[in-house]
């Protein structure tokens, strides 16, 4: 049976990010309608029936995330949108704001009246200008069709929606740096617990979701809970965006249920390898998670699956590389990602990142000792679980995943005192010299 | 109080219950370490080095920030923790360019003492270190007017930020950039412009943030011995401790080597101002009295205690013996409750029981520069003992709340009836408030004889018939009332300079030579008497008042910061040896006894 697309269907149309386009082809607001019509106790059982897990990383079930939220407390509670998507290999959520705004504001509205919020803030990464503007003309047009503000359907319920543009740094997708952002602070992560839906926004009750879990939330409401999670695997329901890079022949963003293996994601939905390459490695879910190989293109694309293979789904951005990468290089090519984004709270990740990047440098250089090896292996192993925030493993998670898959690489390295690919493949690489 | 019992390191420790897992270690004794954490400042979880490993958790936790549950079972030595511990050490000394022989912190420094206790033996960094505002003592710079800065040294542990955010209540530090580029910073660099400033260099664990005032002046090694006293120079009376240098001669003869906040819970918590912090040149300064003098002529003589006495009767005599009621007091409320009492004796036993009436009290108030949403108030009130004036029977009008009440005393001044005027102010300069108008009247002739019982040569004491050198605080066993009417215990750190004496005894020789005899022999007598004078009141327990002595300094922290105390008895038990020997501390060694005066030059 052929997916037929949820979130997606209609991008390519022309004004589809409209309010009337959105009225016309989506059934606008009749989400947000019907949830009116129930308990917010009944969506959050809907959410948790329908198995709906975060998009932003995690996977984490968004039913139950949004039950943890204090109810029994005096103070506001608040949804957070986040929007900063700042993984690299990961641009599905710049899609849905801008090519279907409406259904991520109708998601918040939803999202606020399940937990009791008034407020919603969508975070939105600060390079997505563009995106900042239809989504505030678009939020504006609700607020006129009376589906934002006061007494939204003449239910009572109050619902605003705002937007607060991010500075441009990825560990504010961390979901307490985002709301030490939001309240005007360096985007740095807090000591958990206590968790943002005990103690978040203004130490108040609060959810933070990505756009594209928000997104599916008028879907479960409008078709019910068993035909989202009819969509895809157990557990594993709804549909899913995957953002497809790297060496395919037609990169881009696909929805696709979670039955879809990596194999079809690439071979059919993205087109292939790029010149019909041999594929060496993907990386499944954004730059965070360990890499698969080749051999195991055939598991489900869905977050256990994934899992299942010794990865992470993540944000379901697969970066796909040919036989013509370097994994040294790719390593350090993340690496100087990650040294320049670790917001240096953190005691290891502040100075490891940093550390691991100038070895890394070194080896790609051709000037490393294979005592460098051990030494990446140790920093990595330094880094991982001894951070304040996710980012330190996620840091480390290249190296030491390409350490395990390639190794014979980076001991040629050390041994040619060279890259060992062909010099026209390793032209193409930057070193990054001078970098800071 | 509701409590918690956990096991760390196989020991049973019962807690307070909300108390962190660290806090409970360190109550038992038992050595975690950490930066980040500071008792007096809000937890961050930042610095990793307080990892411990906890029963029934997947990943290692901070301590800091991980409360006590009952039946919780925490490992400190695990060898997962052991090894991830190493591994933040290591990264800690990274880019920390370990300069320690020309650090201030050296031989004081948590970053060093902890890193020899759990660090790895050697780095494997073989890059260039990050370098931020130069290399060696370059990458000092200028960090406000008392401070400064070597951004090369900071492990980022925030407790700056924290303080002047959580503490000072005017966030100016923050830090800049981020990740490997992070570095503290003010606003355009303007630097650190609070009254609560040198707190930070207690606070920072490295050697970032330095005082101007200690800069380059000492090793720790050479400040062996320390007091805990009090600070007088406001009406909050924090606990200090005054640091003594072994060799005074390498700090240009100078014994006082810096003064630092002492945990008092009740006063002043770990902080102490930078009025308190700094304001101490004084006492060992130049313009510092030394011997009595006496007027021949128009210049002031240098003289001798046994030369000036019986002049001094003579003089105050044959001025007041016409109308004793023209014999006039002026006193600082810098003087000690027993200083107060004997002079309350004298003046009752020349005129009688209304003799208070010829005292008056003179203190001055400043309106302190403090950011509204401060934890530290200093009082405007710049002296220590109004209360204790006022417990006494002394005129204080509204005391600590209000300036004193000069206007009686000055117009019979002004008008001629006082034929004799006895000033007791044991300093800081100006502390007794503007006197220029006594200076005016005893020029003018106006006021006939002025005596002058005072610290430093003032505009006052060069205008004075006779000059009686007396004590600084730290010079003398006194017993100061704060705002709170808490009686506390300012102890004697360094003798008087020269022939200067302790001011209760050069009051009761005073007496003595005006034909009163008050017999006590040492402060601890008219602290005695003044219990009994005054039963059931404050100062009923006051000839129980323990002062301390100059004890071995064994470190910045011990002194400072009592749930840091436990680091000396585990680290720093190879102090290096006392460099000197300390005459004046020698002589404090003997119990109660007076010590005999005894030139420093």
């Amino acid at each position: 049976m052929a997916y037929e697309p949820v979130l997606t269907k209609h991008i390519n149309e022309p004004n589809s990010y409209t309010l009337d386009f959105y009225m016309k082809n989506q059934r606008g607001y009749e989400g947000l309608r019907k949830a009116l019509t129930v308990t917010p106790n009944d969506i959050i059982e809907q959410v948790k029936t329908s198995g709906l897990r975060g998009r932003g990383g995690a996977g984490f079930p968004t039913g139950l995330k949004w039950q943890f939220v204090l109810k029994d407390t005096p103070k506001a509670r608040y949804i957070c949108c986040n929007a900063d998507e700042s993984e690299p290999g990961t641009f599905k959520d710049h899609v849905l704001m801008e090519r279907n705004p409406h259904l991520l504001i109708e998601g918040c509205a939803i999202s606020c009246y399940a937990i009791g919020a008034k407020v919603a803030y969508i975070y939105i990464r600060g390079e997505f200008y563009h995106v900042q503007e239809i989504l505030e003309a678009e939020i504006e047009k609700a607020y006129t069709a009376g589906y934002l503000g006061k007494n939204i359907f003449g239910s009572g319920f109050d619902c605003d929606v705002y937007i607060h543009r991010g500075a441009g740094a990825y560990e504010a997708g961390e979901e307490t740096a985002l709301i030490e952002s939001l309240e005007g602070k360096r985007a740095q992560p807090r000591l958990k617990p206590p968790f943002p839906a005990v103690a978040g926004l203004y130490q108040c009750p609060t959810a933070v979701n990505n756009v594209e879990t928000l997104c599916n939330v008028p879907l479960i409401v409008l078709n019910g809970a068993e035909w989202f999670a009819k969509l895809g695997p157990e557990k594993n329901g709804g549909p899913k965006l995957y953002c497809i890079s790297g060496h395919v022949k037609k990169p881009g963003v696909y929805e696709a249920s979670m039955h879809t293996t990596l194999r079809e994601l690439i071979y059919d939905h993205a087109g292939g390898v790029l010149g019909d390459r041999p594929l060496k490695a993907i990386i499944p879910g954004g730059s965070s998670v360990p890499l698969l190989t080749p051999d195991q293109l055939d598991i489900p694309a869905s977050f256990d699956g994934v899992q299942k293979a010794g990865s992470l789904l993540g944000s379901a951005g697969l970066i796909v590389l040919d036989d013509t990468v370097c994994m040294v290089w790719l390593a350090m090519n993340l690496l100087h990602f990650y040294r320049h984004e670790s917001c240096g709270k953190c005691t290891p990740c502040r100075e490891g990142c940093d550390w691991l990047y100038k070895i890394l440098q070194r080896l790609e250089r051709g000037e490393g000792r294979s005592k460098d090896l051990d030494l990446l292996f140790g920093v990595s192993n330094n880094i991982v679980g001894k951070t304040l925030c996710a980012f330190g493993d996620a840091a480390a998670t290249p190296v030491l995943s390409t350490m395990k898959l390639f190794r014979a690489e980076y001991e040629a390295h050390v041994r040619e005192g060279r890259c060992t690919l062909p010099a026209a493949w390793r032209a193409k690489q930057p070193l990054f010299a001078g970098a800071h | 109080m509701e409590t918690v019992t956990l096991t760390i390191d196989g020991l049973q420790v019962t807690v307070e219950k909300g108390q962190s897992v660290l806090q409970a270690a360190i109550e038992a004794g038992i050595s975690v370490p950490y930066y980040c954490y500071h008792p007096g400042i809000g937890v961050d979880g930042s610095c990793r080095v307080c990892v411990v490993k906890i029963e029934k958790m997947p990943k290692l936790q901070t301590s800091c920030s991980m409360a006590c549950t009952d039946g919780m079972v925490v490992s400190t030595r695990d060898p997962e923790v052991v090894e991830a511990r190493a591994g933040v050490f290591e990264f800690l000394l990274v880019n920390h360019p370990l300069d320690c022989p020309v650090c201030d912190k050296g031989g004081e420094c948590p970053l060093q003492d902890f890193s020899y206790t759990f660090g790895p033996a050697d780095s494997r960094m073989d890059f260039p270190r990050r370098v931020f505002d130069g290399e060696g003592v370059r990458a000092d710079v200028d960090f406000g007017p008392t401070l400064m800065l070597n951004r090369n040294r900071c492990i980022l542990c925030t407790r700056c930020v924290r303080f002047m955010r959580e503490v000072d209540g005017d966030a100016q530090i923050n830090i800049v950039d981020r990740g490997y580029g992070s570095e503290i910073a003010t606003f355009s660099e303007e630097g650190v412009h609070s009254l609560m400033s040198g707190n930070l260099m207690d606070v920072c664990p490295v050697g970032a943030i330095t005082t101007r005032d200690y800069r380059f002046k000492s090793r720790p090694w050479d400040n062996p011995n320390v007091v805990d006293t009090t600070c007088t120079l406001c009406s909050k009376g924090c606990s200090t401790s005054a640091w003594l240098k072994a060799k005074p001669e390498w700090a240009k003869g100078s014994q006082l080597i810096r003064i630092t906040p002492r945990f008092n819970p009740d006063v002043n918590s770990y902080w102490m101002c930078d009025i308190g912090r700094f304001n101490y040149h004084w006492i060992e300064g130049d313009a510092r009295l030394r011997r009595p003098m006496q007027r021949r002529g128009t210049a002031l003589e240098a003289s001798t205690w046994h030369e000036v006495e019986p002049r001094l009767r003579d003089a105050v005599q044959a001025a007041g013996s016409p109308d004793p009621a023209s014999v006039r007091f002026l006193v600082s409320a810098h003087a000690s409750t027993e200083e107060l009492f004997v002079l309350k004796q004298l003046v009752e036993g020349l005129r009688g029981a209304g003799g208070l009436t010829s005292i008056a009290v003179a203190w001055t108030r400043t309106a302190k520069n403090q950011p509204a949403g401060t934890r530290f108030t200093i009082p405007a009130t710049d002296a220590p003992n109004v209360n204790g004036a006022r417990d006494l029977g002394y005129r204080v009008g509204a005391g600590n709340e209000g300036l004193p009440d000069l206007e009686d005393l000055r117009t019979a001044i002004e008008g001629g009836r006082v034929k004799a005027l006895y000033v007791l102010d044991p300093g800081p300069e100006g502390s007794i408030g503007d006197v220029s108008w006594i200076v005016a009247a005893r020029q003018s002739g106006t006021l006939p004889l002025l005596v002058v019982q005072g610290v430093l040569m003032t505009d006052l004491c060069a205008g004075a018939d006779f000059v009686l050198p007396g004590a600084a605080f730290v010079e003398k066993d006194a017993i100061y009332t704060n705002d709170q009417g808490r009686v506390q215990a300012a102890s004697r750190a360094i003798a008087p300079p020269g022939e200067a004496r302790e001011d209760w005894q050069i009051l009761v020789n005073v007496a003595a030579a005006l034909g009163l005899s008050l017999a006590y022999s040492s402060s601890d007598d008219i602290r005695r008497a003044l219990a009994t004078a005054m039963p059931g009141s404050a100062y009923a327990q006051a000839g129980q008042i323990t002062f301390t002595r100059p004890v071995p300094a064994k470190s910045w922290l011990q002194s400072s910061n009592p749930s840091e105390r436990w680091k000396w008895d585990f680290m720093f038990q190879d102090l290096p040896p006392v460099k000197g020997h300390n005459v004046q501390t020698e002589d404090m060694g003997r119990e109660g006894a007076y010590i005999p005066l005894r030139a420093v030059e």
